[in-house]
């Protein structure tokens, strides 16, 4: 019993870093129809990014985790404005081989600056973890947890009540109507792969600390990210939110009670089985951003 | 107030129009008719920027237009009605028509805009807060043309506004274009109901395979032995 709380709670930390992953990757395809392959990039230069402004600069890790966000929706519009943008209109091929080296430059150019041995970030929290009853969790996953949370109803806010995100909904919904309404579409694909980029470097941010920070961290992240895009089904945030939970509790689960091996396993399991009982996610309410 | 010039447009290599040259005054009731495929759309889409222009002028209200961006073309004044309405299907009724009004910053002015629509549309008053995908197509309809007045438009385009409505909604839906014009803005209207067309017009343009064929009033037009033997099935 203590066992499975402990792994519960341990889930239900892990959810909300899966879940900013996940509804970054599924804001980025559902209104532009990228297959992002820089997703997982985004997430490791979250991490990477808070380890160099603290460890070479010797910014405060509260500070560093802020400027990592801000530092990471940044690069996404670069990316988009620099690489998508060129090839608009092109072909789903083109458009994918483009990301995928992308996102081999990118993980070299870590692995060129930081090297390939693991860096691990130092944060303000105490060591010992906090004793709540039969469970204990330490306070950077709580930290996590709380800030992972905020994140998402800020995105859920965002997407829902602002003028900038009733435009990214109207032109997920109707792209040629969008742009009659004024709405400048070019504008809001920045803005969507910066979103998208911000909250993966978020979730890098996060979990840098938790884990240890490599330059290939990306693409289990990347592979994660899909696994909960599938499951929640493409284009919805929701979706990408409860999946982003579920791929924790399975895999933390699965590695507590089947084999701490088969840990990253998991995610691929459920797509698995997903794919073959529920190809269109579980979630699906048509086709839809909210 | 709009002028087109020899206009040729269409879809990547294959032209839908092919030299088109029509004028729309200020005030007037203007109605473009013509068979399925004839280029009545990508005429309206290639005047508000959705398609490239491959050669020929759209002057507006005296400024060339050619080629500007859909939302440049807005923000001068011309709206454009979608065939089939295209509400946005998962936003509320508020919402659509806040797409409406999205270059537009004046607060206040918005709010008295959108009572002013659901003064005269009651059926979206009573739904503003459901999504738009579960009205029916009457309704939609009503919410797509709330929704392109309130860009405040001098010049408003209705692409079929007639398609798949029953019959008294159509009456009604006419009856709002007319009211449109007559308050002073300007209507450009495709449609395919010919006969409605060129009754409730105050000038028309018969457009065939890209091109100008006829123009004329309204009456002209229905009293035309070609019309009538293709357009008005008698």
């Amino acid at each position: 019993m203590q066992e499975l709380l402990q792994h519960l709670a341990n889930a239900l930390l892990l959810g909300s870093t899966y879940a900013l992953l996940g509804i970054g990757l599924t804001l980025i395809f559902g209104i532009m129809r990228v297959v992002n392959f820089t997703h997982g990039e985004l997430y490791s230069f979250g991490a990477y990014a808070v380890f160099f402004l603290e460890a070479a600069l010797g910014v405060n890790f509260f500070v560093a985790i802020v400027v990592a966000v801000i530092a990471g929706c940044l690069l996404g519009a670069l990316i988009e404005f620099a690489l998508l943008r060129p090839i608009q209109g092109a072909d789903i091929d083109t458009t994918m081989l483009v990301m995928i080296g992308a996102w081999i430059f990118m993980q070299n150019s870590e692995l060129l600056y930081w090297g390939g041995v693991a860096k691990s970030i130092k944060t303000p929290f105490p060591e010992a973890p906090l004793q709540l009853g039969l469970i204990s969790v330490s306070w950077l996953r709580i930290f996590v947890l709380v800030v992972g949370s905020v994140l998402i109803v800020a995105t859920y806010f965002f997407i829902d009540h602002t003028k900038l995100g009733k435009a990214i909904r109207a032109t997920f919904q109707d792209h040629d109507t969008a742009a009659l309404m004024g709405i400048n579409i070019k504008g809001i694909y920045t803005a969507t792969f910066a979103l998208g980029s911000g909250l993966a470097a978020a979730a890098g941010a996060l979990l840098g600390p938790v884990f240890l920070v490599t330059p290939t961290m990306g693409d289990i992240a990347s592979l994660k990210a899909f696994a909960i895009v599938i499951l929640g089904g493409l284009g919805n945030i929701t979706g990408a939110t409860i999946g982003g939970f579920i791929l924790a509790f399975v895999e933390e689960l699965g590695a507590g009670y089947v084999s701490s091996g088969y840990r990253d396993a998991m995610g691929f399991v459920i797509i698995i089985v997903i794919l073959l009982f529920k190809p269109t996610g579980l979630f699906t309410r048509a086709d839809r951003i909210g | 107030m709009l002028e087109l010039r020899d206009l040729v447009s269409g879809y990547g290599k294959a032209m839908v129009v092919k030299g088109l040259s029509i004028d729309v005054g200020r005030g007037q009731l203007v109605s473009l008719i013509g068979a399925n495929g004839a280029g009545k759309t990508t005429t309206l889409k290639a005047i508000s920027g959705l398609i490239p222009i491959k050669s020929g002028k759209v002057i507006f209200d005296g400024q060339d237009i050619t080629n500007a961006s859909a939302r440049k073309i807005l923000s001068l004044g011309v709206a454009h009605c979608p065939e089939g309405r295209h509400v946005f299907p998962y936003m509320t009724v508020t919402e659509n028509l806040e797409m409406g009004c999205y270059l537009r910053n004046d607060r206040k002015a918005i709010a008295d805009d959108m009572s002013r629509i659901f003064e005269q549309f009651p059926r979206l008053a009573e739904r503003r807060q459901q999504v738009a995908g579960t009205l029916s197509g009457g309704e939609q309809q009503m919410l797509a043309i709330g929704r392109a007045l309130m860009s405040r438009p001098k010049l408003i385009m209705f692409d079929e506004p007639s398609l798949g409505l029953a019959p008294n909604i159509v009456e009604h839906t006419f009856d709002i274009i007319s009211n449109i014009r007559d308050q002073g803005t300007t209507v450009l209207m495709v449609e395919q109901n010919a006969l409605a067309a060129l009754e409730m017009c105050d000038h028309a343009y018969l457009i065939e395979s890209g091109a100008l064929t006829l123009a004329g009033s309204g009456r002209e037009l229905v009293d035309n032995p070609h019309v009538r033997a293709a357009y008005l099935a008698d």
